[in-house]
């Protein structure tokens, strides 16, 4: 299963660099995507949406979750849906 | 025009009796099918907790339909919807452009695996691709 998430997955550098915020330089590293977004995202699927929802209920950033800025929209956007429908939660306490 | 997808969610107020919800669903139903859509599915999900609290009620009686038409029936569905108030939610999403959009993703994807597959096979015939 891992060979073949692997293999759809395009090949691209893994950057290693600096970053300067405020005075001491942060080191980051680009990562491949974690994980394979399934082609269509269902916004009633609760039990996969609540991977990308931590604790407090908010949207996972992307350079959390590591996955595709495409993908990430598809998923903020099944997110919010459930969010309407009292399915996931705006905040949890 | 082209027929459209939909998903039709709503949450009934969890102290309904259950004969009236079964009512309000067949009414529905028959709502779509007057309007000229059809019903391509019918999900009763039933009480479910909900992830915060609607009208002082953290649980709600879960419904989905999916229908298939023009617009026209999701139209005067909403209004009934909206004055209805055993129906404490309601949402739509439009689903035929999405699904759409993922059967391309998945073509594509398949594409790309078989392509590689092949190349792995015969490495040989195509040294100076990519």
């Amino acid at each position: 299963m891992a060979d073949k998430e692997m293999d759809i997955l395009d090949d691209r550098d893994l950057g290693v660099g600096e970053d300067v915020i405020g005075d001491r330089p942060r080191r980051y590293q680009r990562r491949r995507p974690r994980q394979v977004v399934p082609e269509y995202v269902d916004w009633k699927d609760v039990d996969y949406l609540r991977q990308f929802v931590p604790e407090r209920g908010k949207i996972m950033p992307r350079r959390i979750s590591g996955i595709s800025a495409k993908d990430q929209r598809r998923i903020a956007q099944a997110i919010k849906r459930a969010r309407s429908m009292a399915l996931l939660p705006f905040v949890a306490d | 025009m082209a027929n459209r997808t939909y998903e039709v969610m709503y949450i009934i107020n969890p102290d309904t009796d259950d004969d009236r919800i079964a009512k309000l669903n067949e009414a529905v139903g028959k709502l779509i099918e007057k309007e000229g859509g059809s019903i391509v599915r019918m999900d009763d999900i039933g009480r479910r907790r909900m992830a915060y609290q609607i009208q002082k009620k953290s649980e709600g009686y879960y419904v989905l339909f999916e229908i298939e038409g023009t617009g026209q029936e999701i139209a005067e569905l909403e209004r009934r919807m909206r004055v209805n108030d055993m129906i404490m939610r309601y949402v739509t999403v439009r689903v035929d452009e999405d699904r759409k959009a993922a059967e391309k993703r998945k073509a594509k994807r398949e594409a790309r695996i078989a392509k590689r597959a092949k190349f792995r096979a015969a490495p040989a015939e195509a040294p100076a691709e990519a």
